[in-house]
């Protein structure tokens, strides 16, 4: 079971392997010569190489050294491309952040987006979007939360308004704060706010009923997108949660930039 | 939606709105102009383009409410219905 696997060459010791090989062809023979002789014949063919391995010593300490320097400039090369990577790797957040703006890929808001636009657009009559309108609330939150309009059609360019109802049955004030989400997300860079009540506390007395509007617009490049040449319906969607006193939620960073 | 937990799928980033955040009406004193965009909202099949002068006059209310900060209208994109000459009032109501 053995034997081939020792009679099979390991390939970095071609030298043991023939040594090995030989043994095995030996006791398989019946060894006419004794083990002894057969040792002492498999040594001297290793030690002449060790005579000559220290007779070039002395040309060989040259090259050594020219091994360590080139090793040496080898390592420093790779330290250096390690360094970079890392660099590289750090700088790239900014940069990709950057390439994003200017391409408007990924959904964020592509840069130009100012109260000016409002006052000189012109609505693109032909391209009617239905605008549907989700009410969520958290878990916890008490209030009734709906929207006054399951849906509406506007066109591009065009401001439009909205109303959802908010309704606090229980006998504390409760205060809350909104986030709104809009499907389909590559909508959602064109779908632009004028005036809203997400992301700032909102406070109802108790068994206080009040309407919030939404004012929004959607942007006139949506008619120019190829992207968007099938969206036909956009759903905005707000989440109600409840706010502890005095927090605030962080608004999204990113966005600003 | 926005909690998918693909990684390095494009989430949702929300953005503030432009103008920040509209105060909350609590004594319904524009509620009467925001019923009557309502009733022309059911009225025309919810066609926001046939209602707009009724929501120029929800945020003209607000806006005299001190509900809303003043702005001129154009910047709101009413600007079609603005103080069209009296001749033409009738013709430039519809958006």
């Amino acid at each position: 079971m053995l034997l081939p696997l020792l009679l099979r060459p390991p390939l970095c010791l071609p030298q043991a392997s023939a040594v090995l090989t030989r043994c095995v062809r030996m006791l398989r023979c019946g060894a006419p010569r004794g083990l002894h002789s057969q040792a002492k014949n498999f040594l001297w063919q290793w030690r002449p190489q060790r005579h000559q391995a220290r007779g070039r010593s002395r040309k060989t300490q040259s090259q050594e050294e020219e091994w360590r320097n080139r090793n040496k400039t080898a390592l420093t090369y790779i330290a250096a491309a390690g360094v970079g990577m890392i660099g590289l790797a750090y700088a790239a957040v900014p940069l990709y952040r950057l390439y994003c703006q200017a391409t408007g890929l990924g959904g964020t808001a592509v840069a130009g987006h100012d109260t000016e636009q409002v006052a000189m657009m012109t609505p693109v009559k032909e391209r009617v979007i239905k605008v549907t309108f989700n009410a969520d609330t958290h878990a916890s939150m008490q209030w009734n939360f709906r929207p006054q309009q399951t849906e509406i059609f506007v066109v591009p360019g065009e401001t439009a308004l909205a109303f959802y109802r908010a309704k606090n049955p229980t006998d504390k004030p409760i205060i809350g704060i909104s986030t709104y989400n809009v499907v389909p997300f590559d909508a959602g860079q064109y779908f632009n706010k004028i005036q809203c009540f997400c992301f700032e506390e909102q406070r109802l007395n108790p068994h206080e009923e009040v309407d919030m509007p939404v004012f929004f617009y959607i942007d006139p490049e949506f008619d120019n997108d190829p992207r968007m040449a099938r969206v036909d319906t956009i759903t905005l969607s707000y989440t109600f949660f409840e706010a502890k006193e005095g927090q605030k939620l962080p608004l999204p960073g990113y966005s600003y930039s | 939606m926005s909690t998918a937990m693909n990684f390095g799928s494009k989430t949702f980033k929300p953005r503030p709105p432009d103008k920040g955040s509209f105060p909350l009406d609590h004594f319904g004193e524009c509620k009467a102009f925001k019923e009557k965009f309502m009733k022309c909202l059911r009225e025309n099949n919810y066609d926001n383009s046939m209602c707009r002068l009724q929501s120029k006059d929800y945020l003209e209310c607000r806006m005299d409410h001190q509900l809303m900060t003043k702005e001129p209208l154009e910047k709101l994109g009413f600007k079609d219905l603005m103080d069209p000459p009296p001749s033409q009032a009738g013709k430039d109501n519809k958006a």
